[in-house]
Protein backbone atom coordinates (compact mmCIF):
# COMPACT_ATOMS: atom_id res chain seq x y z
CA UNK A 1 0.00 0.00 0.00
CA UNK A 2 1.16 3.01 -1.23
CA UNK A 3 1.64 6.43 1.58
CA UNK A 4 -0.61 9.26 0.41
CA UNK A 5 1.72 11.71 2.31
CA UNK A 6 4.26 10.44 0.05
CA UNK A 7 2.33 11.42 -2.95
CA UNK A 8 2.07 14.62 -2.22
CA UNK A 9 5.99 15.14 -2.17
CA UNK A 10 8.53 16.74 0.27
CA UNK A 11 6.44 20.05 -0.10
CA UNK A 12 3.85 18.69 1.69
CA UNK A 13 4.76 18.52 4.95
CA UNK A 14 6.54 22.19 4.45
CA UNK A 15 4.64 24.07 1.96
CA UNK A 16 8.22 25.94 1.12
CA UNK A 17 10.56 23.83 1.29
CA UNK A 18 12.79 23.63 -1.82
CA UNK A 19 10.88 26.39 -3.50
CA UNK A 20 12.44 28.56 -4.85
CA UNK A 21 11.57 31.80 -3.31
CA UNK A 22 10.56 34.65 -5.67
CA UNK A 23 12.15 38.45 -5.32
CA UNK A 24 10.46 41.28 -6.79
CA UNK A 25 12.23 42.37 -9.95
CA UNK A 26 12.39 45.56 -11.82
CA UNK A 27 11.54 43.43 -14.90
CA UNK A 28 8.63 42.02 -14.14
CA UNK A 29 6.54 45.04 -12.25
CA UNK A 30 4.49 45.72 -14.60
CA UNK A 31 2.56 42.31 -14.49
CA UNK A 32 -0.64 43.55 -15.97
CA UNK A 33 -0.25 45.99 -17.89
CA UNK A 34 -4.15 46.88 -18.41
CA UNK A 35 -4.90 46.84 -15.09
CA UNK A 36 -1.65 48.75 -13.68
CA UNK A 37 -1.65 51.29 -16.81
CA UNK A 38 -5.28 52.43 -16.70
CA UNK A 39 -5.05 52.73 -12.89
CA UNK A 40 -1.54 54.62 -13.43
CA UNK A 41 -3.13 56.44 -16.24
CA UNK A 42 -6.01 58.21 -14.42
CA UNK A 43 -4.01 59.09 -11.42
CA UNK A 44 -0.73 61.08 -13.03
CA UNK A 45 -2.91 62.36 -15.67
CA UNK A 46 -5.65 63.64 -12.67
CA UNK A 47 -2.71 64.90 -10.81
CA UNK A 48 -1.44 66.67 -13.37
CA UNK A 49 -4.44 68.06 -14.50
CA UNK A 50 -4.69 69.55 -10.83
CA UNK A 51 -0.88 70.53 -10.40
CA UNK A 52 -1.27 72.11 -14.05
CA UNK A 53 -4.42 74.15 -13.59
CA UNK A 54 -3.71 75.19 -10.27
CA UNK A 55 -0.34 76.01 -11.18
CA UNK A 56 -1.58 78.43 -14.27
CA UNK A 57 -3.82 80.37 -11.56
CA UNK A 58 -0.70 80.79 -9.29
CA UNK A 59 1.32 82.02 -12.39
CA UNK A 60 -1.44 83.84 -13.55
CA UNK A 61 -2.15 85.95 -9.81
CA UNK A 62 1.85 86.52 -10.12
CA UNK A 63 1.85 87.72 -13.71
CA UNK A 64 -0.88 90.54 -12.84
CA UNK A 65 0.84 91.39 -10.19
CA UNK A 66 3.53 92.08 -11.87
CA UNK A 67 1.59 94.13 -14.12
CA UNK A 68 -0.05 96.36 -11.60
CA UNK A 69 3.18 97.09 -10.44
CA UNK A 70 4.78 97.93 -14.21
CA UNK A 71 1.70 100.36 -14.45
CA UNK A 72 2.20 101.95 -11.54
CA UNK A 73 5.67 102.85 -12.09
CA UNK A 74 4.77 103.98 -15.34
CA UNK A 75 3.67 107.14 -13.93
CA UNK A 76 6.48 107.52 -11.87
CA UNK A 77 9.71 106.65 -13.97
CA UNK A 78 11.17 106.24 -17.24
CA UNK A 79 10.62 102.76 -19.24
CA UNK A 80 14.21 101.73 -19.33
CA UNK A 81 13.66 102.57 -15.46
CA UNK A 82 10.57 100.11 -15.05
CA UNK A 83 12.86 97.65 -17.19
CA UNK A 84 15.37 97.56 -14.63
CA UNK A 85 13.13 96.88 -12.08
CA UNK A 86 10.40 94.87 -13.66
CA UNK A 87 12.65 92.83 -15.44
CA UNK A 88 13.07 90.94 -12.25
CA UNK A 89 9.66 90.55 -11.08
CA UNK A 90 9.36 89.09 -15.13
CA UNK A 91 12.54 86.70 -14.96
CA UNK A 92 11.19 85.67 -11.38
CA UNK A 93 7.52 84.78 -13.08
CA UNK A 94 9.29 82.50 -15.58
CA UNK A 95 11.23 81.00 -12.77
CA UNK A 96 8.37 80.15 -11.21
CA UNK A 97 6.82 78.77 -14.22
CA UNK A 98 10.17 76.32 -14.82
CA UNK A 99 9.58 75.04 -11.14
CA UNK A 100 6.34 74.40 -11.34
CA UNK A 101 7.15 72.62 -14.95
CA UNK A 102 10.04 70.66 -13.25
CA UNK A 103 7.66 69.93 -10.02
CA UNK A 104 4.95 68.55 -11.94
CA UNK A 105 7.38 66.09 -14.18
CA UNK A 106 8.49 65.28 -10.71
CA UNK A 107 5.31 64.57 -9.20
CA UNK A 108 4.36 62.38 -12.37
CA UNK A 109 7.67 60.11 -12.82
CA UNK A 110 7.72 60.02 -9.03
CA UNK A 111 3.73 58.96 -8.82
CA UNK A 112 4.26 56.55 -11.71
CA UNK A 113 6.68 54.76 -10.03
CA UNK A 114 5.23 54.71 -6.72
CA UNK A 115 1.67 53.86 -8.44
CA UNK A 116 3.48 50.73 -10.49
CA UNK A 117 5.23 49.65 -6.88
CA UNK A 118 1.67 49.81 -5.83
CA UNK A 119 -0.21 48.19 -8.57
CA UNK A 120 2.23 45.09 -8.47
CA UNK A 121 1.03 44.25 -5.00
CA UNK A 122 -1.96 43.71 -6.74
CA UNK A 123 -1.11 42.14 -9.95
CA UNK A 124 1.39 40.07 -8.25
CA UNK A 125 -1.18 37.92 -6.60
CA UNK A 126 -3.16 37.72 -9.90
CA UNK A 127 -0.29 37.14 -11.11
CA UNK A 128 0.78 34.13 -9.06
CA UNK A 129 -3.03 32.77 -8.55
CA UNK A 130 -3.24 32.64 -12.61
CA UNK A 131 -0.23 29.98 -12.24
CA UNK A 132 -1.83 28.08 -9.81
CA UNK A 133 -5.13 28.17 -12.68
CA UNK A 134 -2.80 27.10 -15.10
CA UNK A 135 -1.86 24.01 -13.52
CA UNK A 136 -5.28 23.38 -11.73
CA UNK A 137 -6.36 23.62 -15.98
CA UNK A 138 -3.61 21.10 -16.35
CA UNK A 139 -4.81 18.50 -13.11
CA UNK A 140 -2.31 19.32 -11.24
CA UNK A 141 -2.91 20.28 -8.00
CA UNK A 142 0.32 21.40 -6.36
CA UNK A 143 1.33 22.79 -3.21
CA UNK A 144 0.27 26.71 -2.98
CA UNK A 145 2.80 29.19 -1.60
CA UNK A 146 1.66 32.32 0.36
CA UNK A 147 2.06 35.47 -1.37
CA UNK A 148 4.72 37.70 -0.49
CA UNK A 149 4.98 40.44 2.65
CA UNK A 150 3.23 43.62 1.65
CA UNK A 151 1.45 41.74 -1.11
CA UNK A 152 -2.39 43.28 -1.08
CA UNK A 153 -5.43 41.04 -1.81
CA UNK A 154 -4.35 38.54 0.63
CA UNK A 155 -7.86 37.63 1.89
CA UNK A 156 -8.57 36.47 -1.78
CA UNK A 157 -5.82 34.24 -1.82
CA UNK A 158 -6.19 33.22 1.35
CA UNK A 159 -9.20 31.83 0.25
CA UNK A 160 -7.75 30.61 -2.93
CA UNK A 161 -5.40 28.78 -0.64
CA UNK A 162 -7.91 27.41 1.32
CA UNK A 163 -9.63 25.93 -1.67
CA UNK A 164 -7.01 24.47 -2.89
CA UNK A 165 -5.99 22.47 -0.26
CA UNK A 166 -9.03 21.04 0.60
CA UNK A 167 -9.17 19.97 -3.09
CA UNK A 168 -5.97 18.53 -3.15
CA UNK A 169 -6.52 17.02 0.46
CA UNK A 170 -9.90 15.37 -0.68
CA UNK A 171 -8.24 14.32 -3.87
CA UNK A 172 -5.25 12.66 -1.92
CA UNK A 173 -7.89 10.78 0.18
CA UNK A 174 -9.83 10.01 -2.97
CA UNK A 175 -6.58 8.26 -4.15
CA UNK A 176 -5.66 7.03 -0.85
CA UNK A 177 -9.51 5.32 -0.84
CA UNK A 178 -9.09 3.93 -4.30
CA UNK A 179 -5.94 2.56 -3.49
CA UNK A 180 -6.92 0.87 -0.36
CA UNK A 181 -9.92 -0.41 -2.27
CA UNK A 182 -7.49 -1.17 -5.37
CA UNK A 183 -5.40 -3.43 -3.09
CA UNK A 184 -8.75 -5.55 -1.00
CA UNK A 185 -10.48 -6.01 -4.17
CA UNK A 186 -7.20 -7.90 -5.83
CA UNK A 187 -6.14 -9.60 -2.26
CA UNK A 188 -10.76 -10.70 -2.37
CA UNK A 189 -9.90 -11.89 -6.16
CA UNK A 190 -7.20 -13.75 -5.31
CA UNK A 191 -9.08 -15.44 -2.26
CA UNK A 192 -12.59 -15.35 -3.56
CA UNK A 193 -14.81 -17.57 -6.23
CA UNK A 194 -14.71 -15.21 -8.65
CA UNK A 195 -16.52 -16.23 -12.22
CA UNK A 196 -13.73 -16.81 -14.69
CA UNK A 197 -15.27 -14.92 -17.62
CA UNK A 198 -15.28 -12.09 -16.20
CA UNK A 199 -11.73 -12.33 -14.00
CA UNK A 200 -9.87 -11.11 -16.82
CA UNK A 201 -12.18 -8.00 -17.61
CA UNK A 202 -12.18 -7.13 -14.12
CA UNK A 203 -8.46 -7.79 -14.07
CA UNK A 204 -7.52 -5.39 -16.38
CA UNK A 205 -10.17 -3.07 -14.99
CA UNK A 206 -8.10 -3.20 -11.57
CA UNK A 207 -4.97 -2.44 -13.48
CA UNK A 208 -6.39 0.27 -15.58
CA UNK A 209 -7.61 1.88 -12.02
CA UNK A 210 -4.30 1.38 -11.07
CA UNK A 211 -2.49 3.33 -14.03
CA UNK A 212 -5.33 6.08 -13.49
CA UNK A 213 -4.16 6.21 -9.53
CA UNK A 214 -0.33 6.69 -10.47
CA UNK A 215 -1.17 9.25 -13.24
CA UNK A 216 -3.18 11.08 -9.92
CA UNK A 217 -0.23 10.75 -7.42
CA UNK A 218 1.88 12.32 -9.90
CA UNK A 219 -0.61 14.83 -10.84
CA UNK A 220 -1.18 15.75 -6.75
CA UNK A 221 2.75 15.98 -6.54
CA UNK B 1 -25.64 35.47 -23.67
CA UNK B 2 -26.03 31.35 -22.31
CA UNK B 3 -23.54 31.95 -19.53
CA UNK B 4 -24.56 35.38 -18.94
CA UNK B 5 -26.85 35.40 -15.82
CA UNK B 6 -27.29 39.07 -16.43
CA UNK B 7 -26.69 40.79 -12.53
CA UNK B 8 -26.29 44.37 -12.63
CA UNK B 9 -24.31 46.82 -10.55
CA UNK B 10 -26.14 48.27 -8.21
CA UNK B 11 -25.12 50.99 -5.67
CA UNK B 12 -26.32 48.70 -2.22
CA UNK B 13 -23.01 46.64 -3.22
CA UNK B 14 -20.28 48.97 -5.06
CA UNK B 15 -17.98 47.75 -1.81
CA UNK B 16 -17.38 44.48 -2.52
CA UNK B 17 -13.76 44.39 -0.75
CA UNK B 18 -13.62 47.10 1.08
CA UNK B 19 -10.12 47.31 2.08
CA UNK B 20 -8.41 46.99 -1.42
CA UNK B 21 -11.14 49.29 -3.09
CA UNK B 22 -10.98 52.03 0.32
CA UNK B 23 -7.36 52.01 -0.11
CA UNK B 24 -7.06 52.98 -3.99
CA UNK B 25 -9.46 55.25 -3.90
CA UNK B 26 -8.33 56.72 -0.29
CA UNK B 27 -5.39 57.03 -1.94
CA UNK B 28 -6.29 59.15 -5.24
CA UNK B 29 -8.59 60.86 -3.04
CA UNK B 30 -5.71 62.02 -0.67
CA UNK B 31 -3.34 62.51 -3.21
CA UNK B 32 -5.62 64.86 -4.64
CA UNK B 33 -6.85 66.80 -1.61
CA UNK B 34 -3.09 66.87 -0.90
CA UNK B 35 -1.99 68.45 -4.39
CA UNK B 36 -5.44 70.79 -4.22
CA UNK B 37 -4.85 71.96 -0.79
CA UNK B 38 -0.89 72.76 -1.05
CA UNK B 39 -1.10 74.15 -4.26
CA UNK B 40 -4.58 76.01 -3.25
CA UNK B 41 -2.64 77.29 -0.19
CA UNK B 42 -0.06 78.64 -2.78
CA UNK B 43 -2.57 80.49 -5.15
CA UNK B 44 -4.07 82.39 -2.16
CA UNK B 45 -1.45 83.16 -0.71
CA UNK B 46 -0.09 84.57 -4.20
CA UNK B 47 -3.89 86.39 -4.71
CA UNK B 48 -3.89 87.69 -1.20
CA UNK B 49 -0.18 89.49 -2.37
CA UNK B 50 -1.37 90.22 -5.95
CA UNK B 51 -4.67 91.47 -3.89
CA UNK B 52 -2.44 93.80 -1.74
CA UNK B 53 -0.44 95.30 -4.50
CA UNK B 54 -3.87 95.99 -6.81
CA UNK B 55 -5.33 97.48 -3.89
CA UNK B 56 -2.27 99.86 -2.97
CA UNK B 57 -1.99 100.41 -6.55
CA UNK B 58 -5.86 101.30 -6.80
CA UNK B 59 -5.66 103.72 -3.51
CA UNK B 60 -2.26 105.07 -5.06
CA UNK B 61 -3.90 106.60 -8.12
CA UNK B 62 -4.53 110.20 -7.87
CA UNK B 63 -8.43 111.69 -8.72
CA UNK B 64 -8.66 115.33 -9.59
CA UNK B 65 -8.98 117.47 -7.20
CA UNK B 66 -12.35 119.48 -6.22
CA UNK B 67 -11.39 123.10 -6.56
CA UNK B 68 -12.21 124.79 -2.72
CA UNK B 69 -15.19 126.96 -2.94
CA UNK B 70 -14.13 130.04 -0.69
CA UNK B 71 -14.76 133.60 -0.66
CA UNK B 72 -11.85 135.82 -2.38
CA UNK B 73 -9.51 137.00 0.59
CA UNK B 74 -8.27 140.15 0.67
CA UNK B 75 -4.38 141.35 1.88
CA UNK B 76 -4.68 142.77 5.34
CA UNK B 77 -1.85 145.40 7.10
CA UNK B 78 1.01 143.33 9.12
CA UNK B 79 -0.02 143.25 12.58
CA UNK B 80 1.96 145.60 15.16
CA UNK B 81 5.55 143.70 15.89
CA UNK B 82 5.04 141.95 19.45
CA UNK B 83 6.45 143.19 22.55
CA UNK B 84 9.87 141.52 23.72
CA UNK B 85 8.43 141.33 26.95
CA UNK B 86 5.43 138.35 27.14
CA UNK B 87 2.46 139.45 29.46
CA UNK B 88 2.08 136.73 31.94
CA UNK B 89 -1.10 134.93 31.00
CA UNK B 90 -3.64 135.23 33.64
CA UNK B 91 -4.39 132.18 35.49
CA UNK B 92 -6.57 129.74 34.71
CA UNK B 93 -6.65 131.55 30.67
CA UNK B 94 -6.29 129.62 27.74
CA UNK B 95 -2.83 130.07 26.12
CA UNK B 96 -2.86 132.48 23.19
CA UNK B 97 -3.25 131.10 19.79
CA UNK B 98 -1.15 131.97 16.85
CA UNK B 99 -3.01 134.00 14.23
CA UNK B 100 -4.96 131.91 11.74
CA UNK B 101 -4.71 133.38 8.39
CA UNK B 102 -8.25 132.74 7.82
CA UNK B 103 -9.22 134.19 10.83
CA UNK B 104 -10.27 137.82 11.45
CA UNK B 105 -7.09 138.62 13.24
CA UNK B 106 -4.26 137.13 10.43
CA UNK B 107 -3.64 139.02 7.88
CA UNK B 108 -6.04 137.81 5.32
CA UNK B 109 -9.52 138.37 5.17
CA UNK B 110 -12.78 137.10 3.45
CA UNK B 111 -13.27 139.87 0.64
CA UNK B 112 -16.79 139.50 1.41
CA UNK B 113 -19.69 142.27 2.72
CA UNK B 114 -23.26 141.33 3.17
CA UNK B 115 -25.01 144.18 4.49
CA UNK B 116 -28.68 143.07 5.22
CA UNK B 117 -31.31 145.24 5.36
CA UNK B 118 -33.13 145.62 8.76
CA UNK B 119 -36.03 144.87 7.10
CA UNK B 120 -37.21 141.06 7.85
CA UNK B 121 -36.67 139.01 4.71
CA UNK B 122 -39.74 136.72 3.89
CA UNK B 123 -37.22 133.85 2.78
CA UNK B 124 -33.99 132.52 3.94
CA UNK B 125 -30.96 134.27 1.99
CA UNK B 126 -28.20 131.74 0.06
CA UNK B 127 -24.91 133.64 -0.41
CA UNK B 128 -23.58 131.29 -2.93
CA UNK B 129 -19.23 132.37 -3.38
CA UNK B 130 -18.32 132.70 -6.67
CA UNK B 131 -17.15 128.63 -7.98
CA UNK B 132 -14.07 128.51 -10.33
CA UNK B 133 -14.92 128.17 -13.96
CA UNK B 134 -18.24 128.94 -13.04
CA UNK B 135 -21.19 127.03 -11.91
CA UNK B 136 -22.65 125.67 -15.19
CA UNK B 137 -21.58 122.25 -16.90
CA UNK B 138 -22.90 123.18 -19.56
CA UNK B 139 -22.14 126.65 -22.14
CA UNK B 140 -23.76 127.27 -25.32
CA UNK B 141 -21.53 128.32 -28.22
CA UNK B 142 -21.99 128.13 -31.93
CA UNK B 143 -22.00 124.34 -32.41
CA UNK B 144 -24.78 124.29 -29.53
CA UNK B 145 -24.91 122.83 -25.91
CA UNK B 146 -21.45 122.07 -25.19
CA UNK B 147 -19.97 120.47 -22.08
CA UNK B 148 -17.78 122.57 -20.08
CA UNK B 149 -14.46 120.49 -18.73
CA UNK B 150 -13.72 122.91 -16.50
CA UNK B 151 -16.94 123.97 -14.76
CA UNK B 152 -17.22 123.32 -11.06
CA UNK B 153 -19.85 120.67 -11.29
CA UNK B 154 -18.33 118.43 -13.91
CA UNK B 155 -15.21 118.27 -11.60
CA UNK B 156 -16.80 117.51 -9.03
CA UNK B 157 -18.82 114.79 -10.73
CA UNK B 158 -14.93 113.67 -12.14
CA UNK B 159 -13.59 113.65 -8.64
CA UNK B 160 -16.27 111.43 -7.24
CA UNK B 161 -16.68 109.50 -10.32
CA UNK B 162 -12.62 108.48 -10.00
CA UNK B 163 -13.13 108.34 -6.36
CA UNK B 164 -16.24 105.54 -6.44
CA UNK B 165 -14.61 103.87 -9.47
CA UNK B 166 -11.40 103.48 -7.01
CA UNK B 167 -13.53 101.57 -4.06
CA UNK B 168 -15.51 99.55 -6.93
CA UNK B 169 -12.16 98.51 -7.91
CA UNK B 170 -10.98 97.95 -4.49
CA UNK B 171 -14.20 95.98 -3.73
CA UNK B 172 -13.85 94.25 -6.78
CA UNK B 173 -10.37 93.13 -5.99
CA UNK B 174 -11.88 91.72 -2.76
CA UNK B 175 -14.64 89.92 -4.79
CA UNK B 176 -12.26 88.53 -7.11
CA UNK B 177 -9.28 87.27 -3.96
CA UNK B 178 -12.70 85.83 -2.16
CA UNK B 179 -13.90 83.83 -5.72
CA UNK B 180 -10.79 82.30 -6.21
CA UNK B 181 -10.93 80.74 -2.30
CA UNK B 182 -14.74 79.79 -2.99
CA UNK B 183 -13.55 78.23 -6.39
CA UNK B 184 -10.62 76.64 -4.74
CA UNK B 185 -13.20 74.95 -2.26
CA UNK B 186 -15.88 74.40 -4.75
CA UNK B 187 -13.26 72.46 -7.09
CA UNK B 188 -11.61 70.91 -3.90
CA UNK B 189 -15.30 69.34 -2.66
CA UNK B 190 -16.06 68.41 -6.15
CA UNK B 191 -12.72 66.39 -7.17
CA UNK B 192 -12.81 64.64 -3.99
CA UNK B 193 -16.63 63.56 -4.40
CA UNK B 194 -16.25 62.71 -7.35
CA UNK B 195 -12.67 60.90 -7.14
CA UNK B 196 -14.03 59.07 -4.75
CA UNK B 197 -17.55 57.72 -6.53
CA UNK B 198 -15.05 57.38 -9.57
CA UNK B 199 -12.44 55.14 -7.40
CA UNK B 200 -14.86 53.37 -5.93
CA UNK B 201 -16.36 52.56 -9.42
CA UNK B 202 -13.15 51.98 -10.80
CA UNK B 203 -12.25 49.18 -8.05
CA UNK B 204 -15.48 47.34 -8.25
CA UNK B 205 -14.59 46.54 -12.03
CA UNK B 206 -11.60 44.76 -10.14
CA UNK B 207 -12.99 43.76 -6.66
CA UNK B 208 -16.41 42.26 -8.62
CA UNK B 209 -14.90 39.56 -10.89
CA UNK B 210 -12.83 39.13 -7.63
CA UNK B 211 -15.85 38.42 -5.44
CA UNK B 212 -16.99 36.15 -7.82
CA UNK B 213 -14.56 33.98 -8.17
CA UNK B 214 -14.44 33.73 -4.23
CA UNK B 215 -17.77 32.88 -4.76
CA UNK B 216 -16.71 30.11 -7.06
CA UNK B 217 -13.68 28.82 -4.40
CA UNK B 218 -16.48 28.66 -1.76
CA UNK B 219 -18.01 26.17 -3.97
CA UNK B 220 -15.05 24.53 -4.90
CA UNK B 221 -14.07 24.07 -1.55
CA UNK B 222 -17.40 22.29 -0.18
CA UNK B 223 -16.93 20.16 -3.36
CA UNK B 224 -19.96 21.68 -5.41
CA UNK B 225 -18.00 22.02 -9.11
CA UNK B 226 -21.47 24.38 -10.89
CA UNK B 227 -21.84 25.95 -14.05
CA UNK B 228 -19.20 29.03 -14.37
CA UNK B 229 -20.72 31.90 -15.30
CA UNK B 230 -19.31 34.97 -17.49
CA UNK B 231 -18.44 38.08 -15.87
CA UNK B 232 -20.60 41.21 -16.37
CA UNK B 233 -20.36 43.93 -19.56
CA UNK B 234 -17.38 46.29 -18.36
CA UNK B 235 -15.66 44.14 -16.14
CA UNK B 236 -11.47 44.00 -15.76
CA UNK B 237 -9.64 41.20 -15.12
CA UNK B 238 -11.50 38.99 -17.99
CA UNK B 239 -8.32 37.61 -18.56
CA UNK B 240 -7.48 36.32 -15.33
CA UNK B 241 -11.25 35.33 -14.97
CA UNK B 242 -10.26 32.72 -18.15
CA UNK B 243 -7.95 31.05 -16.01
CA UNK B 244 -9.87 30.54 -13.16
CA UNK B 245 -12.73 28.94 -15.98
CA UNK B 246 -9.91 27.41 -17.20
CA UNK B 247 -8.97 25.94 -13.60
CA UNK B 248 -12.03 24.76 -13.07
CA UNK B 249 -12.59 22.88 -16.08
CA UNK B 250 -9.37 21.26 -15.23
CA UNK B 251 -10.79 20.10 -11.78
CA UNK B 252 -13.99 19.10 -13.39
CA UNK B 253 -12.20 17.12 -15.69
CA UNK B 254 -10.03 15.31 -12.92
CA UNK B 255 -13.57 14.84 -11.40
CA UNK B 256 -14.73 13.13 -14.18
CA UNK B 257 -11.98 11.42 -15.14
CA UNK B 258 -12.13 9.94 -11.84
CA UNK B 259 -15.86 8.74 -12.42
CA UNK B 260 -15.44 7.53 -15.79
CA UNK B 261 -12.46 4.87 -13.92
CA UNK B 262 -14.52 4.07 -11.05
CA UNK B 263 -18.16 3.58 -13.09
CA UNK B 264 -15.34 0.92 -15.29
CA UNK B 265 -14.21 -0.84 -12.26
CA UNK B 266 -17.48 -0.72 -10.64
CA UNK B 267 -19.10 -2.64 -13.90
CA UNK B 268 -16.13 -4.82 -13.99
CA UNK B 269 -16.43 -5.84 -10.16
CA UNK B 270 -20.34 -6.37 -10.32
CA UNK B 271 -19.76 -8.87 -13.25
CA UNK B 272 -17.18 -11.03 -11.79
CA UNK B 273 -19.62 -11.29 -8.73
CA UNK B 274 -17.66 -8.75 -6.02
CA UNK B 275 -20.56 -6.12 -6.37
CA UNK B 276 -21.16 -6.41 -2.36
CA UNK B 277 -17.77 -6.34 -1.34
CA UNK B 278 -17.12 -3.70 0.91
CA UNK B 279 -14.78 -1.94 -1.39
CA UNK B 280 -17.06 -1.98 -3.45
CA UNK B 281 -19.34 -0.09 -1.91
CA UNK B 282 -16.88 2.41 -0.49
CA UNK B 283 -16.14 3.06 -4.15
CA UNK B 284 -20.30 3.25 -5.16
CA UNK B 285 -20.51 5.66 -2.17
CA UNK B 286 -17.73 7.83 -3.82
CA UNK B 287 -18.74 7.97 -7.49
CA UNK B 288 -22.19 8.69 -5.97
CA UNK B 289 -20.50 11.42 -4.49
CA UNK B 290 -18.29 12.66 -7.60
CA UNK B 291 -21.21 12.36 -9.77
CA UNK B 292 -23.01 14.93 -7.35
CA UNK B 293 -20.22 17.37 -7.02
CA UNK B 294 -20.41 17.61 -10.77
CA UNK B 295 -23.73 18.10 -11.48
Amino acid sequence: MSDPTAASGPGASNPNAGRARYKRKLSNYLLDKKLQLRYILVVTLLSGLIAGALGYMIYDQRHQSTQSIEQDLQDLVSDDEIKSITGDYETEDRVLVYKMVAAGVGLVVILSLYLILMTHKVAGPLYKTSIYFDRMAQGRLSVVTPLRRGDMLQDFFEKFKDMHDVVRQRAIDDVDAMEKALAALRESRNQGDYRGETHNSFNEELDKLEQHLQQRKKQLV
Amino acid sequence: MANDRGYKRSWKNLLINKRYQLRFTLFMVGLSTLLMGGLGIWIMVVANETTKVSITSERGKRCPKIPTIQAPYEEQPAPPPTPMKLEEPAAGSAAPTAPDAKTEDGRRKPKIDVTLDEMELPKPVTIVPPVPGGADIYTLSDKGKELNKKSFGFLVVDHWRCELDIAAKVKRLEHGRMRILFTLIGAGILLVVGLAIYGIKMTHKVAGPLFKVQLYLAKMRDGRFDKVYNLRKGDQLVEFYDHFKQAHAGVVALEKGDIERLKKTLLAAEAAGAGEHPSVVELRAMLARKEKSVE
